[in-house]
């Protein structure tokens, strides 16, 4: 099995001209057929690609962007050869981008409920300790060198992904060469859960570089023939408290769009939460879900909770949006700075009033959940700074200086 | 460095959120505590993407700064002189002032590597934010002041931090498991292994300290019960030998609940005082002149005329023996008669029986049950004194009888239930109704009326809030036929010893163990040997850390398996289904029901 692997990713490249698949493209066509509907003219040039979906099934986009094909070229055979092996304990699952924000709960949460717990984790100089003082079983790995992801998925029952690249580097890399190795490495070893996890909407924002990626994957995970669970998020409150919380407690400026988007934003250890029981059930299967928070909020409504929680005003510095779609399109036109503006995209979406929430009632349902367990963007922030200002509050009682000021 | 980096740093052990945000603070009081006019008067107005460049140049004009503290300082000042700008409504005065501070910060400047330093900081800091603005919200935590203050609201123990935790049987289906919860929830663990260098990399977390030692070894659990203040057990033995049994389920539970109070003796011993946990003694019987205080009575329960013709006699007597035994022997023959030995307990000045949950009683004999009596009232006045009683049996031999208070109930049923703190005089009954005949080897008929009772001490078992010892047994579901009774019967004897260790203990018997994820059924507490169903692994670890602070736990024990569905004709009693999800405790509701000292 092992054995057969390095042949398969030596030539990742090469169209399989295999009579089972004759409108399959090449793996080159696909990525250069992604690239451009990167580009700005991305409305003209992507007809070529327009040909009709691989799975009918599934929702075609209401607007013109047409897709990129894309379909996953592992091949099937070798999913069949494990029949005879050691079956794999239900219990061993890799998490792929553990040491993230949602990544991190997953992992807690996957070792509370008592599974076997894997972390792929970029080599780096100062490796991710907590992970292995919780208990998990960190392995070295990178997405972009896909030579290194078959050693990671040995023994594996159920792979969760909520890997993203850094801000710093290339979107591309890992989002999505990075994905499609992994995916295809899923798939080849036998792997038989996939979970992972998108955003919302990205089928409606095409221009955003990074929901196109993930809409791609999303696809390209449906081809796979994998069994795969995705979950689609909206935002995560946890990434609040470094935007507006702790700006607004230290007195800096606080700086803040004026779009009218709303973002239901939700607690990252519901997500995990959420995402375990999925996983469990075998109605989910194969299935879509979306998870958003209980109420969506606009960034101005979220500063004002932030000042009232914290008995103090913000300094708010408000970017409005047309600024930054500006400097996107400035970024755009230079080679060396493509990756910033790849980031600033999201934009485009912030200018449209797109409220990014979604009724939660049926998937409740679906997952047999309280709604009452999951926890409201006002109760996260009140214990947030009910503790913060208490603990600064000890401190100061501490400490002999009178001078430090919050 | 500044004053509150140092502030920061004495605390960093117990709250690294906070230091972390105090970094955070000292860093912003570096870098932001530069004067910014444009900025400061533009507070609420739009600033546009320019605001970064006024904010680069007031760096590089004024960056830098003096030196560690002095800059500090002044930013402070600063600052605040900045706040009552705003409020006096002089700013055209105040700016002057800053800006004369500001010159005379400048001649301090000669480091320019420094000052491009700081200014590319200040441009990262705001293109951070600015480019942040513009992307779907990502964050970027590092490693180390992970969840900053609370995140871990669900995994959130207070007494995690300051509790060290002693695992035995680390490595088993259940321990592994429990082990990860314990280190999410931020407690301390100490793993005892028997051989701790063939353990598999990667077995346990790193951060968990391995003790060697083996709990069939008294001597090298010293070192392993070393600053604990908890231990759970849940090693078993791997084979039915029965030498593995003794060893791992029977004498090992013995061991290490002696080495724990033990080393409870001995850190009470440093502090002079008397451990909480150890027991006290009431009574000892191993000088003649021990016996002095305890009567022998005769009575019978018969109070007409009747008796008298049924009166075939009885005797009894206390005696201290050649062999330097306390014995308490003779017989009753009276139909409704009985003999009692009684005393009037005389306790330490600074000790009362309340803070006390039970007795033990370590005594020989030819195994006939006995009527434990308690009277309690104000001891000035015995006559408004009230009985208590608790029937007690004993073996052929030697043995230790753990009598707790809460079993003690009201001759005359009206009653209020025992008040240990009142108690003040203790009587031991024998009576030849009710005595079952003992089965063994003395084969002979056996004359029930007769009895011999060698008593060797008398002590009290204290209470307290919490338990300090987990011991995970089992209910014997799931084990083959043929080893069923000898496994079953290591355990029992196992739990005995606890029981009467003094600890605080809980006993949980689950069901037979499956491999599977926690949390996903609901789970039926039960006592009385009742259940059929079997149980994760990782339900029963999360019953594990759930009891180590709950007081409801003390004291119990009690079986616990997945919710099933009870058979026709078997529905006697209901079961109660608790749910164990993670948001509520459901263990306290659900123990709360079971009975105690169990």
């Amino acid at each position: 099995m092992a054995l057969r692997l390095p042949s398969q990713f030596s030539t990742p490249r090469h169209p399989r001209h295999d009579g089972h698949h004759p409108r399959r493209p090449s793996r080159a066509a696909v990525a250069l057929s992604w690239r451009r509907s990167l580009a700005a003219d991305a409305l003209a040039s992507s007809g070529c690609s327009s040909s009709p979906l691989a799975n009918p099934s599934s929702p075609s986009p209401g607007k013109s962007h047409a897709r990129p094909l894309v379909t996953c070229t592992a091949q099937a055979p070798a999913a069949a050869n494990l029949a005879p092996g050691t079956p794999v304990r239900p219990t061993s699952i890799l998490v792929v981008g553990a040491t993230g924000t949602l990544g991190r709960q997953v992992v807690r949460r996957a070792l509370d409920e008592g599974y076997d717990v894997r972390c792929l984790v970029r080599p780096r100089p100062a490796p991710a300790d907590f992970l292995r003082d919780w208990g998990a079983i960190v392995v070295n790995a990178d997405l972009s060198k896909p030579e290194t992801i078959p050693a990671t998925l040995v023994g594996i029952h159920t792979v969760i992904d909520c890997a993203t690249g850094r801000p710093e580097e290339p979107i591309k890399k890992v989002d999505w060469e990075g994905k499609v190795a992994l995916i295809q490495c899923a798939k080849a070893m036998g792997i038989q859960k996939f979970v992972f996890f998108s955003i919302h909407n990205c089928d409606k924002h095409p221009e955003v570089p990074l929901m196109e990626i993930k809409y791609c994957t999303e696809k390209f995970l449906k081809d796979s023939g994998l069994n795969h669970t995705v979950i689609r998020l909206c935002g995560f409150m946890q990434g609040l408290i470094g935007q507006y919380a702790v700006p607004i407690l230290e007195e800096k400026s606080v700086w803040g769009t004026d779009a009218p988007t709303r973002i239901a934003y939700m607690d990252t250890q519901d997500i995990a939460r959420l995402t375990f029981v999925a996983l469990r059930k075998e109605n989910v299967n194969g299935k879509l879900l979306t998870f958003a928070g209980p109420r969506a909020w606009t960034t101005q409504e979220v500063i004002t909770l932030c000042e009232r929680l914290a008995g103090q005003d913000a300094n708010v510095t408000t970017v409005p949006v047309s600024v930054l779609r500006i400097t996107r399109q400035l970024t755009r036109f230079f080679e060396w700075t493509n990756d910033v503006a790849d980031r600033l995209a999201f934009s485009e979406v912030l200018s449209s009033d797109t409220v990014f929430s979604v009724p939660m009632k049926e998937t409740y349902d679906l997952l047999g959940v309280d709604s009452k367990d999951v926890v409201s963007l006002e109760k996260y922030l009140q214990d947030y700074f009910t503790n913060i200002l208490k603990k600064l509050k000890d401190l100061k009682a501490q400490s002999k200086q009178t001078d430090i000021f919050f | 460095m500044s004053s509150a980096v140092r502030a920061g740093t004495t605390t960093t052990t117990t709250m690294s959120g906070a230091s972390s945000f105090v970094r955070f603070k000292s860093e912003f009081l570096g870098i932001a505590s530069l004067p910014q006019p444009n900025s400061r008067s533009n507070v609420g107005a739009r600033v546009k993407f320019v605001a970064a460049s006024p904010t680069r140049a007031s760096a590089s004009t004024s960056g830098g700064g003096g030196d560690g503290g002095d800059a500090d300082r002044d930013s402070d000042q600063k600052k605040a002189t900045t706040k009552k700008a705003k409020a006096s409504e002089a700013p055209a005065q105040q700016q002057q002032q800053q800006q004369q501070q500001q010159l005379q910060q400048q001649v301090s400047i000669v480091d320019p590597v420094r000052l491009g330093r700081r200014s590319r900081q200040i441009f990262d800091e705001v293109w951070r934010k600015f480019s942040g603005l513009g992307q779907i919200s990502r964050t970027s935590l590092s490693d180390g002041d992970d969840d900053a203050a609370l995140l871990l609201r669900e995994f959130a123990i207070p007494a995690a931090q300051s509790t060290t935790v002693l695992v035995v049987g680390a490595t088993s289906r259940i321990g592994r498991i429990l082990v990860r919860k314990l280190m999410l929830r931020g407690y301390s663990v100490k793993a005892l292994v028997r051989r701790p260098d063939q353990l598999p990399p990667d077995a346990l977390p790193r951060s968990v300290e391995v003790v060697a030692g083996d709990v069939g070894d008294p001597s090298s659990l010293k070192a392993a019960v070393q600053g604990c203040q908890k231990i759970i057990y849940c090693a078993t033995a791997r084979s039915a030998i029965t030498g593995d049994l003794f060893r791992v389920d029977h004498r090992g539970v013995y061991n290490l609940s002696k080495a724990f109070q033990d080393y409870n003796n001995r850190l009470a011993q440093l502090r002079a005082g008397r451990s909480s946990k150890s027991k006290l003694l009431l009574a000892k019987f191993k000088f003649p002149e021990s016996l002095q205080g305890w009567q022998v009575r005769r009575g019978t329960y018969f109070q007409d005329v009747l008796a008298t013709k049924y009166d075939a006699g009885m005797d009894a007597k206390f005696e201290f023996t050649e062999t330097g035994q306390a014995v308490f022997s003779g017989y009753v023959f009276t139909r409704g008669g009985y003999v009692e030995l009684s005393k009037k307990l005389t306790l330490p000045v600074d000790r009362t029986l309340d803070r006390y949950e039970g007795l033990v009683l370590s005594v020989g004999g030819n195994g006939r049950s006995y009527v434990l009596i308690l009277e309690a009232g104000p001891s000035a006045d015995t006559t408004q004194s009230k009985l208590y009683f608790a029937r007690i049996s004993t073996k052929i031999g030697f043995c230790r009888v753990r009598v707790p208070f809460s079993s003690f109930r009201p001759v005359k049923p009206d009653d209020p239930p025992l008040d240990p703190f009142l108690v003040h005089t203790l009587t031991i009954r024998f009576e030849p109704r009710r005595q079952r005949p003992i089965e063994g080897p003395s084969g002979a008929r056996q004359d029930l009326r007769s009895f011999k009772l060698i008593l060797e001490y008398i002590k009290a078992l204290p209470t307290g809030q919490e338990t300090d010892f987990v011991l995970v047994s089992c209910t014997g579901l799931g084990i083959e036929p043929s080893r069923r009774e000898q496994v079953v019967k290591a355990k029992r004897a196992g739990e005995d010893y606890l029981r009467r260790s003094g600890l605080g203990y809980t006993i949980i018997r689950p069901g037979p163990l499956m491999e599977e994820p926690g949390g996903q059924r609901a789970l039926i507490f039960d006592q009385g040997n009742r259940i059929s169903q079997g149980i994760s692994c990782a339900d029963v670890a999360d019953i594990c850390v759930k009891a180590l602070h709950d007081s409801t736990a003390r004291n119990k024990s009690f079986d616990v398996c997945h919710e099933y569905v009870t058979e026709q004709g078997r529905e006697l009693y209901e079961l109660v289904a608790h749910l164990p999800d993670k948001a509520n405790n459901y263990l306290t509701p659900a123990l709360s029901v079971l009975e105690k000292n169990t």
